[in-house]
C-alpha cells in the first residue's frame, strides 16, 4: 500500500486536532445577505483559517458551508449537484429524520437552529480560544467583520471543553478516536485508518477515492483547483475537504440519574449510588472516568483514563463484562462481529468510524447518582467529520445505535442515543446485561437526549475557500 | 420439516390498464399498513410478498427487446404452489380480481371461482433460478410459535430473581413453567436444524479441483475476450437520479426489515449465459449444503433471496428480504461476499469493471453502491409476516426451543440463558 502524503497545510485544523488546548469556543451560524460581500469575506478569512499545521496561534478558526450557503454564494446548480446527496439535502428530510430518530421532542420543527422554522444557515465560523477574555475579544473582531461583509447572525453556539473531559451525564468523552494515517497524530494501531475515510481526494478503507464534488461547469478561477483524483479532466472542489455533522444534544441528567437510581435501588427501596454508577457504566461500556469495562468489569477504579488499548473477542466474547448493547461497544464494535474473525471485524469497523469533535454547552456541570440537578440547560455539541455521511455518521446512528436488533439482540436500542421517546404500542425498549447465569434486563428505557438543532457542513480546503471567493 | 418455496408470476398487463393498475397498487400499499395485512396474515403460510409493474423503464439499461408492461408478483410461502395460490385467491378474491382484471385473459366476472382464478395465476408462473432461505425448514407457524415461546420465557426470567441458582436449575425452572402452559405443548417436540453437509461439500470441492484447469482457461477467455470489452458502470451514488432514490428511501427503514428488487439486462452471448448458469448451479449447491444456518456467504441478515432469469434468459431479477438498513446490507455484500456477487452480476450489463470474473466489481465500493441503487426499482406493494423479527432472532428462537428440554451441562445451560 502506497501511502499518499497528506497536504496538511490545506486541511482545516479541527479535523486533525481536537483543540482541547482551547477550552473556549463559539460557533457562529450565519447567513450571507449579499453574495458579493460574502465572497470578499471569504477572500479575507481564507488566510486566517487554522490549518492542520499551524498550531502555535493564540486562537483557532475554522469554517464550513451548508449547501444553501454554497448556493447563496452563487455556485452553479450543476456544480452544486456534484456534492453528495446527504449534504445537498441537509439533515432535515423526512427520510433522514427517520434514520436519525429525530421525532417527538427532537422534531426538527422544534429546533433552535437548523430546522424548518429557523432562519437558513449558510456558513459556520468557529473560533476557539484559551480563555474567556480572549474568545470574547476575538468574537468582537469577528462580529465587526460579519457586519462589514453583510453576514447576518442566525445563532451562536457558545461552548467549552468538558471539565476532566467528562460530559454532563458524567462520562469521559471522545476517548476512542480514529487516527488518520499520515496526519502525524499517534495512537493505537487498531485505530489507524486511511485518510479517504475523512478527507476527500485520498483513498479510503475500500481502496477507492471517496465521492468528491467535481466542477461540471467551469466557474470562477478554477485553475486554482486540482483535478479529479479518479482521472477525469474535471476540477475537484472536494480535495482536502471533508464533511462535518453538527448536532446540539440536550442532556436530561436529572431524568437519567433518577431512572438509573430507580432501576438499581436496593431491595429495601433505598438508592444505591454504587449500583447506579455501575448500571450507567454497563450502558456506556466505560466507567465515568473512562476506564473500559473489559478491563475493570466489577468496580469503578476511580481513575481518569484514556485507555483505548482493548478488544472484545479474547476478553469478553459473551458480553459479561461489557454488554453488547452498550453505547461504546455498539458504536465501535472493534474486533467483535460474530460472523467474522477478529482481524476481519477490525477491518469492518474501520469502514464506519467518525472523527468526533464533541464539546459542552450550558452550565458547567458533571452529574452523578447523588448530584444531578443543574440549574440551567446542559448538553453537548456533537460534531463529527467524515467523508461519506451515509456510510459513516448515518450508518452508526441508525444501524448501530437506533436499530434494536444490533448483533443478536431483540429489542435493545443504544441506551444513550437510540431510545425512542414514543415507541409503537407494545414495543419494548430494553437493555440486556449478560450475566453468568440468567441475563438481567433493564426494561422501559427512556430517552434522555433531545436534539435541539443540527446541520451538515462542507469544510473545504484552504485553497477551495479562496476559490469560492472567485465564483 | 416444511419447505419454504418461492413463486414468481409475470402477467401481461392490458394495453390501457397501466395507470389504473398503478393506482390500485398505490392503494394496496397504503392499505398494507392498515387492514390488508390482516388478510395476508390469515393465510398462515405466507412469509413475504411483493407486487410491482415491470416495463421498459424499469431497466436502467436498454432491454434486450422492447417489453410490454407486466405485473410481477413474488412470494415466499410454506407448502406447494397449488395450495399457496388457492389460499391467496380464497382469502383475497376481490383484490386479485381487481388487480388481475387489468391483466390479459383474466376470467370474466361470471366465470370467476377459486379454480379459475388459481388456474389463471399459475399459468404465468416463471421458474426461479436460485433461491436462498435464511431459516430453512421453518414454517410461518413455527416461526410465530417459537417467537411466542421466547417471549414467554423472557417474561418469566425477567419477572423472577435467580440469586444463587445455577444455570441448569434456571433452565429446569423455565422448562417447568413452560410445561404448565398447554399452549406450548408443541415445543416438546424437538425440530431438526439443518447442518452443513460436509461430505457433499468435499465432493463439490473435489469436482471443482478436477475442473480447475478448465475453469482457469474459461476465466482467462472471459477476461481477454469479454471483460476487457465491457462497458462499465462508473456512476456515483450522488449522481444518480435524486427522485428515484428518494422514492426508494420513502419506503425504507419503516420497520426493522427492508426489501430489495433489482432488474437487470444480461450481457449478450453464450459465454455470459454459460457463466451465469454455472455460477447459479454453484450457488444452488452451496445454498443447499452450506448456507443452511442463517447466513448467505457470511451475510447474517437475509430472510429470503432469489435470482430469476427470464425472458429467454435475456433479463434477470433479484429479490431479497433483509434486516436493517440498505447501507448495511450493501456494505455486507462488499465486505463478505464481494467475489460471489461479482461473479454472478458481472454477467449483466454495465456492472462496475471486473477482472478475472471475481475481482474488481463489487470491491469498487462507490461504483458498486451506485450500480446497486441505480438498478434497484420500486417495490410497489410489500408484505412481511414478521417484520419485528430478524433472521438471527428466528434462528436463535429455534435453538431456544430445542435446548429448553435438553439435558445441558452447566456451561451449556449458561449459553442457553444468553439466547434471550
Amino acid at each position: 500500500m502506497i501511502m499518499q502524503e497528506l497536504q496538511l497545510s490545506e486541511i482545516q485544523g479541527f479535523l486533525i486536532r481536537d483543540y482541547r488546548d482551547m477550552p473556549f469556543a463559539k460557533y457562529f451560524l450565519l447567513q450571507f445577505t449579499d453574495a458579493v460581500k460574502g465572497k470578499k469575506f471569504l477572500k479575507n478569512i481564507s488566510e486566517k483559517i487554522t490549518t492542520a499545521v499551524n498550531n502555535n496561534e493564540s486562537s483557532y478558526m475554522n469554517i464550513g458551508f451548508t449547501s444553501a450557503g454554497l448556493a447563496a454564494l452563487g455556485l452553479l446548480q450543476n456544480n452544486m449537484r456534484a456534492f453528495i446527496r446527504e449534504f445537498r439535502e441537509g439533515m432535515v428530510t423526512s427520510y433522514r429524520q427517520r434514520l436519525l430518530g429525530d421525532h417527538d421532542s427532537s422534531e426538527p420543527a422544534k429546533w433552535n437552529w437548523g430546522g424548518p422554522q429557523n432562519d437558513t444557515i449558510h456558513i459556520t465560523v468557529m473560533i476557539f480560544g484559551k480563555d474567556r477574555e480572549k474568545i470574547d475579544a476575538h468574537a468582537e473582531e469577528c462580529i465587526a467583520e460579519f457586519n462589514q461583509y453583510a453576514l447576518k447572525s442566525v445563532f451562536v453556539l457558545d461552548n467549552t471543553t468538558f471539565p476532566e473531559g467528562r460530559e454532563h451525564f458524567g462520562f469521559r468523552e471522545s476517548i476512542s478516536q480514529p487516527i488518520i494515517i499520515g496526519s502525524g497524530v499517534t495512537g493505537h494501531k487498531n485505530d489507524h485508518i486511511r485518510a479517504g475515510e475523512f478527507i476527500l481526494g485520498y483513498k479510503n478503507e475500500y481502496g477507492v477515492y471517496p465521492d468528491t464534488p467535481l466542477l461540471h461547469e467551469n466557474q470562477g478561477n478554477s485553475s486554482m483547483l486540482d483535478r479529479d483524483p479518479d482521472g477525469s479532466d474535471k476540477k475537484d472542489i472536494g480535495k482536502n475537504g471533508t464533511y462535518f455533522v453538527l448536532r446540539q444534544l440536550k442532556e436530561d441528567v436529572d431524568g437519567f440519574w433518577n431512572f438509573l437510581n430507580e432501576k438499581s435501588k436496593d431491595d429495601n427501596g433505598s438508592i444505591n449510588a454504587e449500583a447506579s454508577t455501575k448500571l450507567a457504566a454497563k450502558m456506556m461500556g466505560r466507567w465515568p472516568g473512562g476506564a473500559p469495562l473489559v478491563k475493570y468489569p466489577d468496580k469503578d477504579p476511580g481513575i481518569l483514563s484514556d485507555d483505548n488499548d482493548f478488544v472484545y473477542t479474547d476478553t469478553d466474547k459473551l458480553g459479561l463484562k461489557c454488554p453488547f448493547g452498550s453505547h461504546a461497544r455498539r458504536t465501535n464494535p472493534r474486533d467483535n462481529f460474530e460472523e467474522t474473525g477478529p482481524a476481519e471485524s477490525l477491518q469492518l469497523t474501520k469502514k464506519h468510524r467518525i472523527m468526533r469533535r464533541v464539546r459542552s454547552y450550558g452550565e458547567t456541570y458533571t452529574s452523578s447518582p447523588t448530584q444531578h440537578t443543574p440549574i440551567d440547560e446542559v448538553g453537548i455539541l456533537f460534531g463529527c467529520f467524515n467523508a461519506d455521511i451515509s456510510r459513516q455518521f448515518e450508518f452508526i446512528q441508525y444501524t448501530w445505535a437506533n436499530y434494536p436488533k444490533f448483533k443478536q439482540l431483540y429489542a435493545d436500542p443504544d441506551p444513550f442515543i437510540g431510545v425512542k421517546e414514543n415507541p409503537e404500542a407494545g414495543t419494548e425498549q430494553q437493555f440486556t446485561i449478560p450475566q453468568k447465569t440468567a441475563n438481567k434486563y433493564i426494561t422501559g428505557l427512556k430517552s434522555f437526549v433531545t436534539v435541539k438543532g443540527g446541520a451538515y457542513f462542507f469544510f473545504p480546503s484552504i485553497t477551495v475557500v479562496e476559490y469560492l471567493s472567485t465564483i | 420439516m416444511i419447505n419454504q418455496n418461492p413463486l414468481t408470476l409475470l402477467t401481461p398487463v392490458k394495453a390501457d390498464c397501466f395507470e389504473k393498475l398503478n393506482q390500485i397498487l398505490e392503494r394496496f400499499k397504503v392499505g398494507l399498513n392498515a387492514n390488508l395485512n390482516e388478510r395476508f396474515n390469515k393465510l398462515g403460510t405466507l412469509h413475504y410478498a411483493r407486487w410491482f409493474i415491470l416495463n421498459n423503464d424499469s431497466f436502467r439499461d436498454k432491454p434486450a427487446f422492447p417489453l410490454r408492461e407486466r405485473l410481477v408478483f413474488s412470494s415466499n410461502f410454506d407448502g406447494s404452489v397449488e395450495e399457496h395460490v388457492t389460499g391467496l385467491v380464497t382469502v383475497f378474491p376481490e383484490y386479485f380480481d381487481e388487480l388481475y382484471d387489468c391483466c390479459e385473459g383474466y376470467p370474466a366476472a361470471s366465470e370467476r371461482n377459486t379454480e379459475t382464478r388459481k388456474n389463471y395465476l399459475v399459468r404465468w408462473k416463471i421458474n426461479t433460478t436460485a433461491f436462498y432461505t435464511g431459516a430453512p425448514g421453518r414454517s410461518l407457524k413455527q416461526i410465530q410459535q417459537e417467537d411466542a415461546l421466547k417471549n414467554y420465557i423472557w417474561n418469566f426470567v425477567n419477572k423472577n430473581k435467580w440469586h444463587g441458582q445455577s444455570a441448569v436449575q434456571i433452565q429446569k425452572a423455565i422448562q417447568q413453567e413452560v410445561d404448565k402452559n398447554s399452549e406450548f405443548e408443541w415445543s416438546k417436540k424437538q425440530v431438526p436444524v439443518r447442518k452443513v453437509n460436509w461430505p457433499g461439500m468435499i465432493i463439490m470441492s473435489l469436482i471443482l479441483l478436477i475442473l480447475l484447469p478448465v475453469l482457469i482457461i474459461w476465466i482467462l477467455i472471459l477476461h481477454f475476450f469479454y471483460e476487457r470489452k465491457d462497458k462499465n458502470c462508473y456512476d456515483k451514488r450522488s449522481q444518480l437520479n435524486d427522485d428515484l432514490v428518494r422514492r426508494l428511501e420513502a419506503d425504507e427503514d419503516l420497520f426493522n426489515q427492508n426489501q430489495f428488487t433489482q432488474v437487470l439486462v444480461m450481457k449478450p452471448g453464450n459465454a455470459r449465459l454459460i457463466t451465469v448458469n454455472a455460477l447459479m448451479l454453484f450457488a444452488r449447491t452451496l445454498i443447499k449444503n452450506f448456507f443452511v444456518q442463517g447466513k448467505l456467504m457470511g451475510i447474517p441478515t437475509i430472510h429470503f433471496a432469489r435470482w430469476v432469469l427470464f425472458d429467454n434468459n435475456k433479463h434477470m431479477m433479484f429479490f431479497s428480504n433483509f434486516d436493517g438498513s440498505w447501507n448495511q446490507y450493501l456494505c455486507d455484500f462488499i465486505d463478505k461476499s464481494g467475489w460471489g456477487l461479482t461473479g454472478i452480476f458481472s454477467n449483466t450489463m454495465n456492472f462496475p469493471k471486473t477482472k478475472f470474473l471475481f475481482t474488481g466489481g463489487a470491491y469498487d465500493e462507490e461504483h458498486f453502491l451506485a450500480w446497486s441503487r441505480g438498478t434497484q426499482i420500486l417495490t410497489q406493494v410489500w408484505y412481511s409476516a414478521y417484520h419485528h423479527l430478524s433472521i438471527k432472532n428466528i434462528v436463535n428462537n429455534t435453538l431456544i426451543r430445542n435446548e429448553l428440554r435438553k439435558n445441558l451441562s452447566e456451561e451449556e445451560a449458561q449459553l442457553f440463558l444468553k439466547r434471550f
